[in-house]
């Protein structure tokens, strides 16, 4: 899950935590653990900025063998 | 001139086609205006004249069809007026409204010659076929389709229908691949003829190629740059437009012009004016990602650091608060302790000497008991040593009597006394008999007797019968 996590969702938790710790509705006990999470979400965003994991041949050879109708 | 033979009047061909020249040339003496389609321009580079296929259909059936010819000069300014009026040059399947006049040629045979071609014509039909594109996607209510696709929160994977040498797909790329904030964007080109007739079948197959693998793409930017505004009614075409109004992904145009949108633009999902402005939109998607993540970060992290420094301070004056308030109730209790010490030491000394005080009062009292005690206790026994003294005199004396009675009754029970009163005693051995069985016969035996002994040897023993 630490990986797999979708950008889109991890942009999403990272602003309800936002919106937590602004709001005040966190507390001492819990802001290691939010904090520790926002570092994760952050990361995972951060590099989808800057990282691609597509590759030309792959999509060279897809396009090639015609078979594949994903419609 | 003819010549008969065998009664028949025999021309030649050349007769025949110059009576033919010649009919036509007197009957058509003017130029006139004719409307036609233009199904093929034509155009011979080497020559630079036009041989123009004009036809007139009925629904898709040709009704009528005459070869034309187009001189290069006519050509020229005919086709520099359209660049003027439409953007378009002289193309393949517009609607012409030409001035044309009859030639006969007897090596040609029968055309029109343009003359002119009147472009306002020709826009209006393009305009028409615009409008009608337009109504027929609405229609069909598919106008807003590619606008109404999600576009993600990073557009990153991009499918780009361009023209790898041109200036406008070189601007696209050098803003995306060159940002300033390291944003990663995956391109692929999908080269393609970008105007002109020949764009629609080579956009729409690109399209078509791009369906086949759009899982690995994010959007689709079809990028057209340099070239001028001309051959860009291509994107008024219905089939063109269609494919991009139904295309899964969402496409953005970049197509670079400054004339009036076409259809295509209008129904793309964003059209930017130049590539380089989707690059820029591309970029601002990255930074709408981009900023709140870094103003998530900072907000976090100011916030945290507030959190701790707010908890501390509070901790701060609580330990305070807790110090001093535990300190008062210290003192309170020292100073209790203090006032009750002396309170004990006073009333320890109070209970001290109430108790000595009742001590000697009972010590008085014991000693005055004592002696009243004593005192009677001697009386007592003096009273006592009396009758004890007075009483064991009188018990004395009876005993004295009694003795003498005692002693009188023992004086006459002595065996001397017995003795006299005749009565005597026999002895065995030094031993009184009492009991017969003691003796037998023939045993000397003393008998005594107040004047003396005899002495005497048994004769008879008779034991008296006991009853």
């Amino acid at each position: 899950m630490k990986e797999k996590m979708d950008y889109t969702e991890a942009f999403e938790e990272l602003q309800t935590i936002v919106a937590e710790i602004e709001d005040g509705e966190i507390s001492v006990d819990e802001l290691s653990e939010k904090v520790k999470r926002a570092a994760l979400l952050i990361k995972i965003c951060k590099a989808k900025l800057t990282s691609t994991e597509e590759d030309v041949n792959k999509i060279l050879k897809e396009l090639d063998s015609g078979a594949d109708e994903k419609e | 001139m003819s010549e008969t033979i065998n009664n028949k009047t025999i021309f030649s061909l050349l007769e025949v086609t110059k009576s033919i020249q010649k009919t036509l040339a007197e009957r058509y003496k003017t130029d006139f205006w004719v409307k036609a389609e233009m199904n093929k321009l034509n155009l011979y580079r080497h020559s630079g004249h036009c041989y123009p296929e004009l036809v007139e259909k009925q629904g898709e059936k040709v009704v009528a069809q005459i070869r034309s010819v187009l001189w290069k000069d006519d050509y020229v300014r005919i086709n520099n007026a359209f660049l003027k009026i439409l953007q378009e040059p002289l193309k393949d399947g517009i609607k012409i409204l030409f001035l044309a006049n009859i030639t006969f040629d007897p090596v040609h045979g029968l055309s029109l010659r343009i003359l002119d071609i009147d472009a306002s014509y020709t826009l209006g039909d393009l305009e028409k076929e615009k409008q009608a594109t337009i109504q027929r996607l609405q229609l069909e209510g598919i106008f807003d389709q590619n606008k109404k696709r999600s576009l993600p929160l990073l557009p990153k994977r991009i499918a780009v229908i361009s023209v790898e040498t041109s200036k406008g797909y070189a601007d696209f790329i050098k803003v995306i691949e060159s940002n300033n904030w390291n944003y990663t964007f995956f391109h692929m080109l999908f080269p393609s003829v970008l105007q002109g007739e020949k764009a629609i079948p080579s956009i729409t197959r690109q399209l078509a190629s791009i369906k086949k693998v759009k899982q690995h793409f994010d959007v689709v930017a079809i990028i057209r740059g340099g070239g001028g505004d001309v051959g860009l009614s291509c994107y008024n075409n219905y089939i063109l437009a269609k494919e991009i109004a139904l295309f899964p992904l969402p496409v953005i145009t970049g197509i670079g012009h400054a004339t009036n949108l076409t259809v295509s633009e209008m129904i793309s999902y964003e059209n930017a004016i130049t590539p380089t402005k989707i690059a820029e939109y591309l970029l601002q998607k990255f930074h709408n990602f981009a900023v709140p993540v870094q103003q998530a970060q900072d907000i976090i992290i100011d916030e945290s650091q507030q959190l701790l420094s707010d908890q501390n301070i509070k901790l701060r004056s609580y330990t305070q608060l807790f110090r001093s308030v535990v300190e008062n109730k210290l003192l309170y209790n020292k100073s209790i302790i203090k006032e009750q010490i002396q309170s004990i030491v006073q009333q320890s000394g109070f209970m001290f000497k109430n108790e000595r005080s009742s001590l000697l009062k009972i010590i008085a009292d014991i000693q005055k008991d004592a002696i009243v005690f004593c005192k009677t206790s001697v009386l007592n026994i003096e009273s006592l040593t009396e009758r004890i003294r007075s009483t064991s005199t009188g018990f004395l004396k009876n005993n004295n009597l009694e003795m003498e009675h005692i002693k009188k009754n023992i004086t006459n029970m002595s065996p001397e006394k017995v003795l006299q009163r005749g009565y005597s005693i026999t002895m065995f051995n030094g031993k009184s008999i009492s009991n017969v069985s003691d003796l037998k016969t023939g045993d000397e035996i003393k008998t005594i007797i107040l004047t003396g002994e005899i002495n005497s040897t048994v004769n008879t023993i008779k034991e008296k019968e006991t009853t």
